[in-house]
């Protein structure tokens, strides 16, 4: 059980790292603020699903980082929306 | 290929001052008459029925227009067709001959140029970058 | 503060998810539906997660929505490599 935890767990966590140097990689390419915008966001859900990953998985009944985690996925999305209000067109 | 019949400079005219369809017939309808001030709604209803623009999109047009320079903005929110340099009236020129030839891919390279950023969100995704 | 921030979140998660199938809507490219579904999945998870109580213990299955809409990205950013031919009809 443990094991699947870790899996899923550490697959969101791949996949936002995934998003957020591929973002960063297009920005670095273009320069588009969207980009970096978008990026950004990534970085502060990376974050939130490594937190969660520590949470559920790694110290599941020592720690509870909830309102870090909370923190981290708010500043993530404000960072997209931001993006996408401005910077999309 | 038939796109770069358009050049970059074209291209940004478009990007900046016709970002839709509606935006180019609209201008395409002031450079037919340079002479006339039009009351933007009347402007856009004349387009005919088939078409209908909002009042956001249209004043963004006019806004687009007036910054791109090529109309003027009278005091009573009329507009008349007035291209601030020969380069302004050459890139309506290329804009309604690419309008009758060749309105398909003057439309594919509208949209593509209105969504180049949101394309660019799309293709950041790609592994081996062109 | 909890709370409140929980209830952003959601917001945030869900008002994403909408401006990606507006994206979507335009460009035809599929990468932005499977955004708008991870993100509303997103959104759906945080939300169920602050409906129900932390010692409820159906509250670990609401971080699995978390993992689909993570997976349907991955899914996503693997089908952009793997099919490179993208639609060109123009969108009126």
């Amino acid at each position: 059980m443990l094991t699947f935890n870790f899996m899923l767990y550490g697959l969101a966590v791949v996949t936002s790292l995934a998003c957020m140097l591929l973002l960063f990689r297009a920005y670095a390419a273009s320069g588009m603020r969207l980009l970096l915008w978008s990026a950004l966001c990534f970085v502060c859900l990376s974050v939130n699903n490594l937190l969660l990953f520590v949470d559920l998985v790694v110290l599941p009944t020592q720690v509870d980082l909830r309102p870090y985690r909370l923190i981290a996925a708010l500043a993530g999305l404000l960072f997209l929306l931001y993006g996408f209000i401005w910077e999309a067109e | 290929m038939e796109d770069s019949a358009f050049s970059d400079e074209f291209c940004r005219f478009i990007q900046t001052c016709v970002t839709s369809v509606d935006s180019a017939e609209l201008l395409l309808k002031l450079s037919e008459q340079p002479d006339v001030w039009f009351e933007p709604a009347v402007l856009a209803r004349s387009l005919g029925p088939n078409t209908a623009i909002s009042d956001a999109d249209l004043s963004r047009y006019v806004e687009q227009f007036h910054a791109g320079g090529l109309i003027v903005v009278g005091t009573d929110r009329r507009i008349q067709y007035r291209p601030a340099s020969g380069t302004h009236a050459k890139h309506v020129e290329m804009l309604a001959q690419a309008y009758k030839e060749r309105p398909v891919t003057l439309f594919r390279v509208i949209y593509a140029l209105r969504d180049l950023k949101i394309q660019s969100f799309a293709d950041a995704f790609k592994l081996r970058r062109k | 503060m909890i709370e409140f921030m929980s209830g952003a979140i959601t917001l945030g998660f869900a008002l994403a998810a909408v401006f990606f199938l507006r994206f979507w809507r335009r460009t035809s490219d599929r990468l932005f539906l499977a955004f708008a579904v991870g993100f509303f999945l997103l959104a759906l998870n945080q939300g169920l997660a602050q409906w129900l109580s932390a010692a409820d213990e159906r509250v670990g299955y609401t971080y699995l929505l978390r993992v689909i809409g993570f997976v349907i990205i991955l899914a996503a950013i693997i089908d952009k490599n793997l099919s490179r031919g993208r639609p060109s009809r123009f969108k009126g």
